[in-house]
């Protein structure tokens, strides 16, 4: 690859990955930053390594008309969007694509973002492929008597299939990131549930298609890795379990593999439900010519079944729980997703088949959020005196907070302080790992009251037994 | 004794100033022929009037009688139209409340009086006119409604109605209607007054036309000044007389000057420029006859009259009367009583004015009468107004026209031809049984099992199942199938509510690629080419153009239209503003009349006009919903004049057909709406809908600060505020356009649509 540029347009700890992965691949890059963010540790990386020429200051994050002039100013041949912001915005990738002066957008074509950007349409293609989704409506519904029809279905299919308290779950169909949706119980309150997501969907996203499923209660989240070149060679790496997660549906521990049965035991042959779910997800993307890093996201009843619930058309927080248990032969170190991301964009090939892709052990992902875990997982703010962690080989950390330094929380963002990821030969082993670094963990600070700081350490200690646990 | 012929002297040079002032008024000024001298030399006298001897006095004054006479028959010989304009706006000139004491022998005024009132500038009086038949006196009820134009008093408005005072108008006119008298309408306004409070000018004079269209009196009108759509709020009337010295406009000579030489706001009118334009517009009685606008004129003195012209009301009112006669004798069915009647009062008229009539005729008027009158009143006002080309049309479209024609034969014969068959037979019968013919009773019996045999009675109607249509939203199939022009280009525009809502400046190819050209923070909703509507609110394609071949013209001979239309012909490749066509939406078919802005800002002509009632018509034949999607409209053509305006109660009446049939006439606002086709059509629809970010309205603010003296806000027009007024009923997104657009069909609009 010549000397190209890349612009990174996110924070936080992504931004220094991406960053890292540019620089194994010997690639120029510059950030973007907001004045909240100045003090963070991408920032301070890019001037230390690039000088101060590399970091860009902007308003907003979420302006594309900023990002472009940026880029073009740079000089940049292509644009990071790590993950959120623009990441799965197909406009976004389409303006990139299409503007007088191209840039390449690190990510899959802004069809495929746009195809499976919908939840709806991704179920629909699904269906056509006979890949299992949840039962429910594959279009937005616009008339009452229509989705009450459907409701009663749902309701007796699962009667039917015995469950206890059977439910379904009414959504706005242009909603997401679990606005807009609200269980229904009982037949007899749908209308009047139906009618207020309607209501909902209309004022928040200008349409009041809604769309309403089967709700799903003791069930596994899982997710697939694939990585796709634009020559058509799809690999995957693999399966990981996204469980554990807090009240808002956010993440908190995942761990590859998706499970393990030499660790524990599962109510159904998890190999093959695993196989499957790997099976489906290759099929898809080669369906629709995925060409980028993808995760195809699963849920897993108790039964054994797997149900596509939807496809994330980005880079992953987590993509390193299963990179980091990944290596392709020949290769001293496990794989780098983010390095393959951006290769890949470049049109590269993959130089590398399924086959040549092993497994070794397990890792966990530790996601450590100032957060009030007994208040509902609210957010903390204040500054950030001490942030220690123990280093070892088996451990590697993100974090935009400087260890150096006092650091103060920007209340504009999520308050995600680091990823941890640990490795371990077995389950038990990156358990006990995990356990360990956790126990010695050092974080210190206070908010504006001078009451000290409040992270989740303690909770994820606490979840650590139930990691691949059905 | 020398007091009292002072005291005459005064008086009569009185007089004389006022004719002086007068031929000022006429020639636009006293500068012409030194009248200002003529005046100072006048007003000597009458400073002096007691240092004069008798004779001496005589002398001048018959001297000054004698220059100014001159002046006269000058003035006269060569009256120019906007010298008419002159007359018909002089303070001099003649008002409703000289005809009101001249013309009927009584009246009592309703709804105020003087500047008590709710609008002073509109009158209405029950009044009673009388007539001599052979030495006895009989006596007619009538409602009399017009405009006041007052003596110069202010509150009177200079005869410029308020809506409310058209709203009095047609509350009156409900009452004559209720009483059985007949309405006689005496027009003398330039023009509405341009506001939007409630019940807004547009909004109510589209009501007073949709009410009059189907009025069930005799309605008389006389237009001495009349301005555009104002006069028209009182004016749908069975016959219309003209003063010979009044104008009927479609716009001020003074606002078509500023239109035609782009006048800037507050900058001096070129006088010569007002001429030509007063000629050019045709404006005058005669003008107005040619084009068939008006039926009649009443002369008048050869410099106008004034308010002492007593021949004149003697004059004026003969011609009311023989013009209601003539309204309510050809309701009747006796054609020859009809034909000699007016025969004989035809003569009665080349003798002059007449005290007498031979006749006394019943105004009131029956059932079948009333039907009658309604269906002369539809058959004048469709025969108005024909100022369009057909153009030859092409071989392949005439083959489209025959198979369209015979597609819409089924609708022809099952809801056209034998419909109205079976309602004239059915008519016959009762109008026949009616009148207690009753030794008709067996020829009838008879006639009438044969009726029922011949339309056997409709059995239970068979409802058309419609299954759920496939909605389709969100989808990569429905995307990107039409692009607009507009995206092509890689630049980002900014929100014009960027400041006040923090709108991101948008990328062009989103905005009016997917975006449908709407702001995704605001609703700010862009301008779109009409195109887009084609394209994305109907089936693909399920439009079907029809009658492309009615081209606008320019029947006046504007100077400079030709052109102008020459242009807009090769810029859109159309032949008139109007695009009137067959579609469906979700498979259920619909007739739609589109005015889109790249013709002539969307300006209604002759053409428009009769594309329009063609269309209305079609809809009526094939019971199908109606939709008049207006892209942007600026109004009435100003260059085809009094036969563009006569196109708003024509238009209107064939909505009232439509409507009165069972229709559905929706009215769909974008972009801009104003002026004629809103205060007539499109403004009588019961459902008219904005598009968000629309303008909707009667002028436009430059007019209204021009006519009102007061400054509007710059959100006066926009949807939001025509909603809050009540002027229209709802508000769409662009983006829900066509789901909208099927609700409404399956949910509004009466049994007897096709579908139903």
């Amino acid at each position: 690859m010549d000397k190209k540029r890349i612009l990174i347009a996110n924070r936080g700890e992504i931004a220094i990955r991406i960053m890292n992965a540019c620089k194994e691949l010997g690639l120029d890059y510059a950030v973007v930053y907001t004045v909240q963010d100045s003090k963070s540790m991408h920032v301070r990386k890019a001037v230390e390594e690039k000088g101060s020429g590399a970091a860009y200051r902007i308003s907003n994050y979420k302006d594309p008309n900023e990002i472009f002039s940026v880029a073009d100013h740079a000089g940049a041949h292509a644009i990071h969007p790590g993950y959120g912001f623009f990441s799965e915005n197909f406009r976004f990738a389409r303006r990139a694509a299409l503007r007088n002066r191209p840039i390449i957008f690190i990510g899959p074509r802004w069809e495929v973002i746009r195809d499976l950007g919908s939840k709806i349409n991704t179920k629909r293609i699904a269906k056509k492929l006979r890949i299992p989704v949840i039962p429910g409506s594959d279009e937005p519904l616009y008339s009452e008597i229509e989705a009450e029809a459907l409701a009663e279905k749902l309701f007796y299919k699962q009667k039917k299939d015995g469950i206890e308290k059977p439910s379904i779950l009414v959504k706005a169909s242009a909603g997401g990131g679990g606005m807009g949706i609200e269980e229904v119980t009982h037949l007899d309150t749908f209308r009047q549930i139906y009618r207020r997501i309607q209501n909902y969907a209309k004022r928040q996203f200008g349409d009041e298609g809604v769309l309403i499923e089967q709700c799903m209660r003791d069930y596994h989240h899982l997710e697939v890795q694939l990585l796709c070149s634009q020559h058509k060679e799809i690999v995957h790496f693999g399966t990981r379990n996204c469980t554990i997660q807090s009240t808002g549906r956010q993440k908190r521990v995942e761990a590859a593999p998706g499970f393990d049965p030499d660790y524990t035991d599962y109510p159904f042959d998890a190999r093959k439900v695993l196989n499957r779910m790997v099976k489906y997800s290759v099929q898809l993307a080669s369906k629709v010519n995925y060409d980028n890093v993808g995760t195809w996201e699963w849920i897993v009843t108790r039964d054994g079944q797997p149900y596509l619930l939807e496809v994330n058309t980005r880079i992953q927080v987590e993509n390193e729980v299963s990179a980091r248990i990944s290596r392709i032969s020949k290769h001293k170190t496990p794989v780098n997703l983010i390095k393959e991301q951006i290769r890949v964009a470049f049109g590269e090939r993959l130089k590398y088949r399924q086959k040549h892709i092993s497994f070794r052990g397990t890792s966990i992902e530790l996601r450590i959020v100032a957060e009030d875990v007994k208040r509902g997982f609210a957010p903390w703010c204040g500054k950030i005196t001490r942030f220690y962690f123990p280093e070892k080989p088996w451990v590697r950390l993100y974090s935009q907070v400087p260890q150096d330094e006092p650091y103060e929380i920007p209340t504009e963002y999520d308050p995600n302080l680091a990823l941890a990821i640990i490795w371990g030969r077995n389950t038990e082993q990156a358990r006990e790992r995990a356990r360990d670094f956790l126990a010695r963990a050092d974080i210190q600070g206070e908010d504006s009251r001078g009451e000290p700081i409040v992270t989740n350490l303690e909770y994820l200690m606490d979840r650590l037994d139930d990691v691949l646990k059905f | 004794m020398d007091q009292n012929y002072i005291l005459d002297s005064g008086k009569y040079l009185s007089g004389l100033q006022d004719r002086i002032i007068y031929l000022g008024d006429v020639k636009g000024g006293l500068e012409w022929g030194h009248l200002q001298d003529l005046l100072n030399e006048v007003q000597k006298i009458r400073r002096n009037i007691f240092e004069f001897q008798e004779k001496e006095l005589l002398r001048q004054i018959r001297n000054l009688e004698d220059r100014i006479s001159f002046f006269e028959a000058r003035v006269a010989e060569g009256l120019t139209p906007i010298e008419v304009v002159n007359i018909a706006r002089s303070v001099q000139r003649f008002t409703l409340q000289d005809i009101l004491e001249n013309v009927y022998d009584s009246f009592t005024e309703l709804g105020g009086e003087g500047d008590c009132n709710i609008d002073p500038a509109v009158l209405v009086a029950r009044a009673t006119i009388s007539r001599r038949v052979k030495n006895r006196i009989y006596f007619h009820q009538v409602m009399v409604i017009g405009h006041e134009k007052g003596k110069g008093e202010e509150f009177r408005n200079g005869g410029s109605a308020k809506p409310w005072g058209n709203e009095k108008a047609l509350r009156y006119m409900k009452v004559a209607e209720a009483e059985g008298i007949p309405i006689h309408s005496y027009i003398f306004t330039p023009g509405a007054y341009p506001t939007e409070d409630y019940p807004g000018a547009a909004q109510q004079i589209a009501r007073n036309l949709y009410q009059m269209a189907k009025l069930r009196v005799p309605v008389v009108a006389f237009i001495s000044e009349g301005g555009s759509g104002g006069a028209e709020a009182i004016g749908l009337a069975d016959i219309r007389l003209m003063a010979s010295r009044g104008y009927y406009s479609v716009i001020s000579p003074e606002g078509a000057a500023a239109i035609e030489g782009h006048i800037k706001e507050g900058e001096q009118l070129p006088r010569k420029l007002v001429e030509h334009c007063a000629e050019q517009l045709k404006i005058t009685a005669q003008d107005n006859l040619s084009l068939k606008t008006i039926d009649r004129i009443v002369e008048e003195p050869p410099l106008g009259a004034r308010k002492e012209d007593f021949a004149f009301f003697r004059r004026l009112r003969y011609e009311i009367i023989r013009a209601t006669d003539e309204v309510v004798l050809k309701t009747k069915s006796f054609r020859a009583f009809r034909v000699y009647a007016l025969k004989r009062q035809a003569m009665e008229t080349e003798n002059g004015i007449c005290e007498e009539f031979r006749l006394y005729i019943n105004w009131s008027l029956s059932d079948s009468e009333k039907a009658r009158l309604l269906e002369n009143r539809s058959r004048k006002y469709r025969n108005m107004g024909h100022g369009y080309n057909e153009l030859r049309q092409s071989v392949v479209s005439r083959l489209a026209q025959a198979g369209d024609t015979a597609k819409q034969s089924y609708y022809d014969i099952r809801y056209g031809l034998l419909r109205h068959h079976s309602r004239s037979v059915q008519k016959i019968l009762e109008e026949v049984s009616s009148e207690g013919f009753i030794f008709l009773k067996t020829v009838t019996e008879p006639m009438r099992a044969a009726y029922d045999f011949v339309f056997p009675k409709p059995e239970t109607p068979t409802r058309t199942e419609l299954s759920t249509p496939v909605r389709r939203s969100i989808f990569v199939e429905e995307w990107e199938q039409y692009i607009s022009p507009l995206a092509n280009e890689d630049r980002t525009v900014t929100c014009p509510n960027a400041e006040k809502y923090g709108c991101r400046d948008l990328w062009v190819p989103d905005l009016y690629g997917e975006f449908c050209g709407v702001c995704p923070s605001c609703g700010h909703h862009f301008p779109l080419e009409y195109q887009w509507y084609l394209e994305n609110l109907f089936d693909k394609g399920s439009v079907r153009e029809f009658n492309q071949h009615i081209a606008s013209t320019n029947p006046l001979n504007f100077h400079g239209l030709d052109a102008k239309l020459k242009k807009a012909v090769e810029r859109t490749n159309r032949h008139s503003a109007l695009i009137t066509f067959g579609a469906e939406v979700h498979g259920v078919k619909l007739i739609v009349a589109m005015l889109y802005s790249n013709f002539r800002s969307g300006t209604v002509g002759a053409a428009e006009g009769e594309k329009f009632v063609r269309a209305c018509d079609k809809a009526r034949t094939t019971r199908r919903p109606f939709l008049a999607y207006i892209h942007t409209t600026g109004g009435i053509r100003i260059h085809e004049g009094t036969l563009g305006v006569i196109q708003m109660p024509r238009c209107t009446l064939a909505v009232r057909e439509y409507i009165d049939s069972g229709g559905l006439y929706m009215v769909v606002y974008d972009n801009n709406s104003y002026a004629g086709p809103v205060a007539s059509f499109l403004g009588c629809s019961p459902y008219q809908v904005g598009i968000r970010s629309s303008r909707i309205g009667f002028a436009g603010p430059r007019v209204i600060r021009e006519t009102t003296g007061a400054d509007v806000p710059p959100d006066y027009h926009s949807a939001k505020n025509a909603l809050k007024r009540g002027h229209i009923q709802g508000i769409w997104d662009r983006r829900d356009f066509r789901k909208n657009l099927f609700e409404a069909m399956m949910t509004m609009g009466s049994p007897h649509l096709y579908y139903k």
